[in-house]
């Protein structure tokens, strides 16, 4: 693999988080010296690709001593001293719920909007406080597509992220920041949130795994909400095991997210003989089916992408996996389907910033009432995109069109969960498989301000991300090869599983890795 | 103009009704909710937290017990219970609304239809239970939150250049009881009224303060008019919102039948699609008055909630819930006038506060235990609880009410006389071992800490309240009088019947409690020849 010299500097390679814990539990290393050198490679990256929206050094190095007491005192934690990077969609509070854990991390949770510039939450996220709990320190907050809205980090109302790769390149989106902080490698590990693919997609272009899991499995609870149905958060990692840790970490039923699933921390990891989902990982699968639909064979792919599917397909065969090609037909009707579900509820969800309680007011001239207040507050606050999508969600919920679009996008919703199922369960004409492979995004990270006009081709960079959410499945983004001319662009593929079957996904990605590092 | 003239006007009322249910919690999260009685005088805006804010990343969990409060009220007005119950978001924007939808009930409300008996309504909106009773078909039961307060004047009436938001109630839970249009009569309307309020407060699902807001009734009225050629004609729909006195009910729906054919004559207006009106209810004026022409101006955009699942309500539940049924109040009127042959106005009386009603049947069970019929036990113990009682709780309350205004109103049962204490009264009463003045001392007595476990029998020798059963001695007090005033007892002996109270009078003072005054009358009215 070739770098320009620049972006070798921008991704030099860091111990993986499940490395420095180990040392650190092990008192071989200390969570203040894991913290403090990502604060240096922070310092020394991040001017590069602002992948931070807002950073915590004083409080992660307070928190980093605190760990390192607990660590002294007997303790042993899954993600002692590792550095993480927490999307800004997910709010943290001032207090962290333990008595003496406020290490005053607090600060804003902007969601890329003006709108919420100030705002600064009162509690935190469920998914965030078992990272903090399991020791992990938070270095800070990661720049994303306002409210989650858009594929390229380009629509935050702050700033632009750069792809670590090539920095005249998008991340991707909306969860640009965590991929580019994690592809920099500032930190090994991040929290994103993944909607119709704002986890897969730019984890694909930064060259990292993401992943997207089971609706349910972690909790909403102070995740700002974008499409509630959809949302889902996830861990985006370097390394494989540091995401199947993470995984195990945030997933847990959560009585503060009404779906939050029961199952959210069943892993059925007996049959894997394994006491945790990274032991598990490591058991591969005998009589691997692998489904690779026609519809992931686009011709709308960049070139590159379906040599690194066929490539990634050839490694599959090599070490012994069946590739069953299958169809999955209503693929074509998912991003009609997607782009109405997610902006009627959005419309909904965003309602509330109305000015009124917090965030952005506008001023009022005299004689201005109630409705301007609403008007101007909200018409400054949110972005074009933002609007957009409010307008579009209030028109397909409107008396006498919700038939013809809410319900119709539900009709096709159920079809593409059962075309899924279908392959999952076999058919007369292909087996069982244990997963669908199919590209992440149809091309590597494009270049900033190549697609900004045109929001309809925006949209398109979801065509294989957006099924998963609208049938709640897991989905998995693995590194997989990068673009053949330069800049050399990292692509990614997507592993589809089962409701709940996440270990399957880990395992198969596992076996690719080691596929190609043999 | 119609040129046709009005023969006959009959009207036609539906009723939405909204309850604000009793639950600790909030319909969707853990704020203390002002419809329990430990909250419901806070402090404006402290039962918030961050769902109640609407802040961002809070998500809403379903509160079981207002579930349980709806299964309850629905069993009692014989409504279906769902078997799936989901959860939908209306939209729109205001500022007593943090989250700007609210979540409510669709299509699929957790009570469906049911049929409540009504009695029939005398004047006056009191049950007629001689008459036949008339079927009130419910269209079904809802759950949903309710918005906060918006104050435009500062408290104390001064006026204020922005409004003042209260978000103490905003998400407490309210189930929406709707009816069809099977009310005839304005008293109808106002018995079913008084009847749902008293049975949901004895099931406890509400504290039912009307002045709070606790109950709210909107009556969907119109008039069909008969006219001078034989055809019938509807008048337009008009949904008068948020009345929350029985008063205002009955105002707005009279107004509104005297109105109604009014305009019609006037505009010629009938029902149809479009033709709903919203009126609001002025209590001073008592008249109705426009706010909104078409019903459908508002766009809610109703879809289903994707925060929170649907439910599904397994019928062992249903069965679990149907178990804490209580009798209904109507019932237990109808249990009292028929087993213990009270009046109509007694036994509506008793049944209306639980407390009261469990007071009551402690009190007859325990005087049946000392030798009473039940017909006798029940008529004696309501006049202790609705006279001798009432008149003390009365009292009590004007005091409480003139030292805090926010205080809550005491009931018989809480004066501090026991529940046996009044049947003990009941049977020393019966036995005529007390006269009826005795019987309010002894009461009154017995409402005192000291004596809550006394015997009424003892205290009643103790303060020498026995009636002298010696009619020697009730001759001779009679012979005392009587010659003390011979002219006064002349009288009496010449047919004027009504002096013979002044000399009953007199021998009630000689007496000084010991003796009965119907047997003292008797006595009396003998000596002189009258008997």
């Amino acid at each position: 693999m070739s770098h320009s010299s620049r972006a070798d500097a921008l991704t030099a390679h860091i111990p993986a988080a499940h490395g420095m814990a180990a040392a650190v539990n092990a008192r071989q290393a200390s969570a203040v010296e894991t913290t403090r050198a990502a604060l240096d490679r922070l310092a020394s990256r991040e001017s590069a690709i602002d992948a931070f929206l807002d950073t915590f050094p004083d409080a992660a190095l307070r928190h980093a001593a605190i760990i390192d007491q607990r660590i002294a005192d007997g303790e042993s934690l899954p993600l002692a001293g590792v550095p993480v990077a927490i999307k800004d969609n997910l709010v943290i509070g001032p207090d962290l719920h333990t008595p003496g854990d406020a290490f005053g991390y607090g600060g804003r949770t902007t969601c890329g909007s003006r709108i919420l510039e100030n705002y600064h939450s009162p509690f935190t996220a469920t998914s965030v406080q078992r990272l903090i709990d399991a020791g992990a320190i938070i270095i800070g907050k990661t720049n994303m597509d306002e409210f989650a809205m858009g594929s390229s980090c380009e629509h935050s109302a702050f700033k632009i992220t750069r792809n670590p790769h090539e920095p005249a390149h998008v991340p991707g989106g909306s969860s640009g920041g965590s991929a580019a902080a994690v592809g920099s490698n500032i930190v090994p590990l991040a929290l994103g949130s993944d909607t119709g693919g704002s986890i897969r997609q730019p984890a694909s272009y930064c060259g990292i795994y993401g992943l997207k899991p089971t609706y349910g499995r972690v909790s909403r609870s102070g995740l700002v909400a974008y499409a509630s149905s959809l949302d889902q958060v996830g861990p985006m990692a370097s390394d494989l095991s540091d995401l199947a840790i993470a995984t195990q970490v945030i997933c847990a039923t959560d009585p503060l997210d009404s779906t939050s699933s029961s199952r959210a921390a069943e892993w059925h990891l007996d049959g894997a003989g394994a006491s945790s989902l990274v032991d598990a990982m490591a058991s591969p699968i005998t009589g691997l089916a692998i489904g690779v639909p026609a519809q992931a064979r686009s011709a709308s792919n960049h070139p590159d992408v379906t040599r690194v599917l066929n490539d990634t397909i050839a490694s599959l065969q090599r070490i012994g996996a069946t590739v069953v090609d299958i169809d999955l037909p209503m693929t074509d009707y998912g991003i009609a389907a997607y782009y109405i579900v997610a902006a009627a509820e959005a419309s909904s969800n965003l309602a509330r910033f109305d000015g009124i309680r917090y965030g952005r007011r506008a001023s009022l001239e005299p004689g201005q009432g109630l409705v301007d207040l609403y008007c101007r507050s909200r018409s400054e606050g949110f972005g074009k995109e933002v609007q957009r999508r409010i307008m579009l969600g209030t028109y397909v919920l409107s008396s006498g069109y919700y038939d013809a679009y809410y319900n119709t996008a539900l009709k096709a919703r159920r079809l593409i969960k059962q075309d899924f199922d279908t392959c999952f369960a076999g058919t007369s004409s292909h087996p069982a498989c244990h997963a669908v492979l199919m590209p992440a995004a149809p091309g590597p990270a494009f270049k900033i301000g190549e697609k900004s006009s045109d929001p309809l081709a925006l949209y398109l960079e979801d065509v294989y991300t957006v099924g998963v959410n609208l049938a709640g499945l897991p989905g998995l983004t693995i590194p997989a090869g990068w673009t053949s001319a330069l800049p050399r662009l990292p692509i990614g593929m997507q592993l589809i599983g089962r409701g709940f079957d996440e270990l399957t996904l880990l395992r198969i990605a596992a076996m690719v890795r080691n596929s190609q590092t043999t | 103009m119609p040129s046709a003239t009005i023969q006959s006007v009959q009207l036609k009322v539906g009723l939405e009704i909204h309850v604000e249910l009793a639950t600790r919690t909030k319909m969707f999260t853990r704020a203390p909710s002002p419809g329990y009685a430990d909250f419901d005088t806070a402090a404006p805006n402290t039962l918030i937290d961050p769902l109640v804010l609407a802040l961002p990343g809070a998500l809403p969990v379903m509160n079981r017990d207002a579930i349980e409060m709806s299964m309850l009220v629905g069993l009692a007005l014989g409504c279906d219970i769902a078997k799936v119950t989901s959860w939908d978001r209306k939209n729109y924007f205001y500022p007593d609304m943090p989250k700007a939808y609210q979540i409510s009930q669709y299509d699929r409300p957790i009570c469906g239809t049911g049929v409540f008996d009504l009695p029939a309504a005398a004047s006056g909106g009191e049950p007629d239970f001689d008459a036949p009773s008339t079927p009130i078909r419910i269209t079904r039961a809802h759950l949903e939150e309710d918005a906060g307060k918006l104050l435009h004047e500062s408290p104390g009436g001064f006026a204020i250049d922005h409004s003042i938001v209260d978000l103490n109630r905003t998400g407490t839970p309210l189930l929406e009881i709707v009816t069809e249009p099977d009310f005839q009569t304005a008293d109808q309307v106002v018995l079913f009224c008084r009847v749902l309020r008293t049975l949901c407060r004895s099931l406890g699902v509400t504290l039912g303060v009307m002045q709070r807001g606790h109950m709210r009734f909107e009556p969907n009225i119109n008039c069909i008019l008969t006219l001078s050629d034989g055809t019938t004609v509807a008048t337009p729909v008009v949904e008068v919102k948020n009345l929350n006195s029985f008063r205002s009910v009955r105002g707005a729906i009279e107004f509104e039948l005297a109105d109604q054919p009014r305009r019609w004559q006037e505009d010629g207006k009938v029902m149809g699609r479009g033709m709903k009106i919203t009126r609001g209810w002025d209590d001073k004026a008592n008249r109705t008055f426009i706010q909104r022409e078409k019903e459908d101006a508002h766009d809610y955009r109703y879809f289903p909630d994707p925060d929170l699942l649907p439910l599904t309500i397994e019928r062992e539940w249903v069965s679990e819930v149907r178990l804490r049924l209580t009798e209904s109040p109507l019932n237990r009127t109808r249990r009292y006038m028929k087993d213990l042959g009270l009046a109509a106005k007694e036994a509506l009386a008793l049944a209306e506060e639980h407390p009261v009603t469990q007071f009551h049947d402690a009190a007859v069970a325990h005087a049946i235990t000392l030798g009473l019929a039940p017909d006798r036990a029940g008529r004696l113990t309501a006049n202790f609880i609705l006279q001798n009682g009432q008149k003390r709780v009365n009292e009590r309350n004007t005091t409480l009410a003139a030292r805090d205004s926010g205080a809550a109103p005491i009931l018989v049962s809480d004066l501090g006389i026991s529940a046996s204490q009044v049947g003990e009264l009941a049977a020393l009463r019966d036995k005529g071992l007390i006269n009826s003045n005795a019987a309010d001392e002894l009461f009154g007595l017995c409402c005192a800490p000291e004596n809550q476990t006394a015997s009424v029998e003892a205290l009643a020798r103790a303060q020498g309240l026995i009636i002298e059963q010696d009619a020697g001695a009730l001759q001779g007090w009679i012979e005392t009088v009587i010659a003390a005033n011979p002219k006064v007892a002349d009288d009496v002996r010449a047919g004027k019947l009504q002096a013979a109270g002044r000399l009953m009078g007199e021998v009630m003072k000689l007496a000084a409690g010991k003796a009965d005054a119907k047997n003292v009358r008797e006595l009396l009215l003998k000596t002189l020849g009258q008997g």
